[in-house]
């Protein structure tokens, strides 16, 4: 059993949710280091996209901005923002977009703009950057999150980005392009949502963690489904990849 | 073939940043950590320009400049952080406090807000923001924000948002010749709609070009002269961030930037330091130091 640290267990959960020959919108962080060690294992034809411009990307140092220059040397065009969020992902061309958030409801919608009333909010977060545009009309949406019991909420202070919205049919009634969020990856749990209701439901537990810890760590009422699998632990060569990646340890830390 | 006689819109960064009036609208250029026109930014703090709405998708830490020194009141923008680094801790005091207000929108709203406004048309389609409060909740703008239509064609909802033709468009470009024909490595991000929507453009980039280097290669121009007011030639325009092919970013001094910026104490320690403390950009680059920013230029072939 290979050694890893939460950081790595994440990228490589994440990253089993990249499927080969997909257009994945990556981003900066753990989503870029998943897509990338997608790349590099099970989706070697996958296709990673910045939402600066850079299409096919191949960065030899890990990009701090989604514009950093990293991104350009490798990837196959360098273009803009019309071509990245326009023709391409509401074009319907992107297959999967990964997103945080600072809140989620159990519809899989996202808070990243205020914490506190709109009209005098105790503080003002990023807002939606391209956010909604990837969870309004990229074909999947895996989100990522650090699990903090006040995230997991019943009401957003502030719904920035669509999930299932309220449930069957309306993301329908607003025609949109994608399908909205598939799973939910917090530092304790994967969720996915139930067909029937569109609503969250836990999907495996991360080793450590047990069901009744994911149920005291979300505030509304959660899914559970009869079997509760564990999440399956990063291998050690996907771990020696990831360092690959990131020679210098800008996302992976230092100390791993 | 007689040669025409070329204009020279070259001006000094004061003179451009004199031509803008309290209250006026800016597109502003660049992306993410991408070709930001901090300089620009600087100058209108040292000029205490006020009451300016800014418009872009994702700057950075020039939006954490223009609402900490008081110069801008409104954005209308997508997104306001310090990628790898965290929140806007200005923008979030400003807001705060009521001295700013925010105007939320997507990436690509304000790209097709940009895009509306260089074809001259009044709105824009897109198929973002709906059913969510983006929609729904609203500052100044009220209900001319957005709004969500049936489709006159199809029926289908839509969301259509107004198109913009600020005062200026400033953009930061790698290369100019004198004419303003601005040339554009790596990304172009929404600069390409967004030099199109202002009145009037003011170009600044790194290097100047002579005209027969544009003509050299044609498909290098991104923005031509003829969409051109002002240019200004001055270098690390961007600093501390980066321009693709001359330099990196400064992470050094973004990092000590962002930790002061967590205060008013630390922010007005960085004002007085940084920009109202020096004469120009030239006394900037000179406090932030040669061998440093010697250090940060780009390396062939990696651009960074």
């Amino acid at each position: 059993m290979a050694r890893y640290t939460k950081t790595e267990f994440l990228i490589a959960c994440a990253s089993s949710h990249v499927r080969d020959g997909e257009n994945v919108f990556g981003g900066t962080g753990m989503p870029l280091l998943a897509a990338l060690l997608a790349k590099e294992t099970h989706a070697p034809h996958s296709n990673l996209i910045s939402e600066a411009g850079f299409i096919d990307a191949r960065p030899r140092e890990v990009p701090l901005s989604v514009a950093d220059t990293r991104y350009y040397y490798g990837s196959s065009a360098s273009l803009g923002l019309i071509e990245t969020l326009g023709f391409l992902l509401q074009g319907g061309r992107i297959d999967v977009g990964f997103l945080g958030a600072a809140q989620i409801d159990e519809y899989g919608n996202l808070n990243t703009s205020y914490i506190g009333p709109y009209e005098s909010p105790k503080v003002k977060l990023p807002g939606s950057g391209g956010g909604n545009d990837i969870a309004s009309s990229a074909k999947r949406l895996i989100i990522m999150m650090s699990h903090d019991k006040r995230k997991f909420v019943k009401k957003l202070d502030y719904m920035t980005s669509p999930g299932h919205l309220e449930g069957p049919g309306s993301r329908e009634k607003w025609s949109m392009v994608g399908n909205g969020p598939e799973v939910v990856i917090t530092d304790m749990c994967q969720f996915d949502f139930a067909p029937e209701t569109l609503r969250i439901r836990l999907k495996s537990v991360h080793p450590g963690y047990t069901v009744e810890d994911v149920k005291e760590n979300v505030l509304f009422d959660l899914i559970v489904p009869d079997d509760v699998p564990t999440t399956p632990e990063p291998t050690q060569e996907q771990i020696d990849i990831m360092h690959k990646l990131d020679p210098n340890g800008i996302y992976l830390g230092k100390g791993a | 073939m007689t040669e025409a006689e070329v204009e020279d819109k070259r001006i000094t960064l004061a003179e451009a940043a004199n031509l803008v009036s309290d209250g006026d609208g800016l597109f502003w250029g660049g992306f993410g950590f991408q070709r930001a026109p901090i300089a620009f930014a600087h100058e209108l703090v040292r000029q205490k320009k006020r009451n300016l709405t800014v418009y872009t998708c994702g700057s950075e830490v020039d939006l954490e400049i223009m609402a900490g020194a008081g110069v801008a009141t409104r954005y209308e923008i997508a997104f306001s952080a310090i990628e790898a680094l965290g929140l806007s801790y200005n923008i979030r005091r400003r807001v705060s406090e009521g001295t700013l207000e925010v105007e939320d929108y997507t990436n690509l709203a304000m790209a097709m807000r940009f895009l509306g406004g260089a074809l001259n048309v009044p709105f824009m389609p897109l198929r973002s923001m709906m059913g969510t409060d983006m929609v729904n909740l609203t500052r100044y703008r009220g209900e001319n924000k957005l709004k969500v239509i049936d489709s006159p064609f199809t029926g289908e909802k839509i969301c259509v948002v107004p198109s913009l033709q600020p005062d200026f468009s400033i953009v930061h470009v790698q290369r100019v010749d004198q004419s303003g024909n601005a040339q554009i490595d790596g990304i172009v991000g929404e600069d390409i709609e967004g030099s199109r929507c202002g009145k009037k453009l003011i170009v600044l980039a790194e290097e100047l070009i002579d005209e027969e280097e544009v003509r050299t290669r044609p498909d290098q121009t991104k923005i031509p002269a003829m969409y051109v007011d002002h240019v200004v030639v001055l270098p690390y325009t961007a600093h501390p961030m980066m321009c693709h092919n001359y330099y990196d970013y400064d992470l050094e001094h973004l990092m000590m930037f962002h930790k002061l910026s967590r205060t008013e104490e630390g922010w007005q320690e960085y004002l007085d330091n940084y920009i109202l403390g020096v004469e120009d950009h030239h006394g900037y680059l000179d406090l932030v130091g040669w061998p440093r920013l010697m250090e940060l230029r780009a390396k062939k072939p990696w651009g960074y």
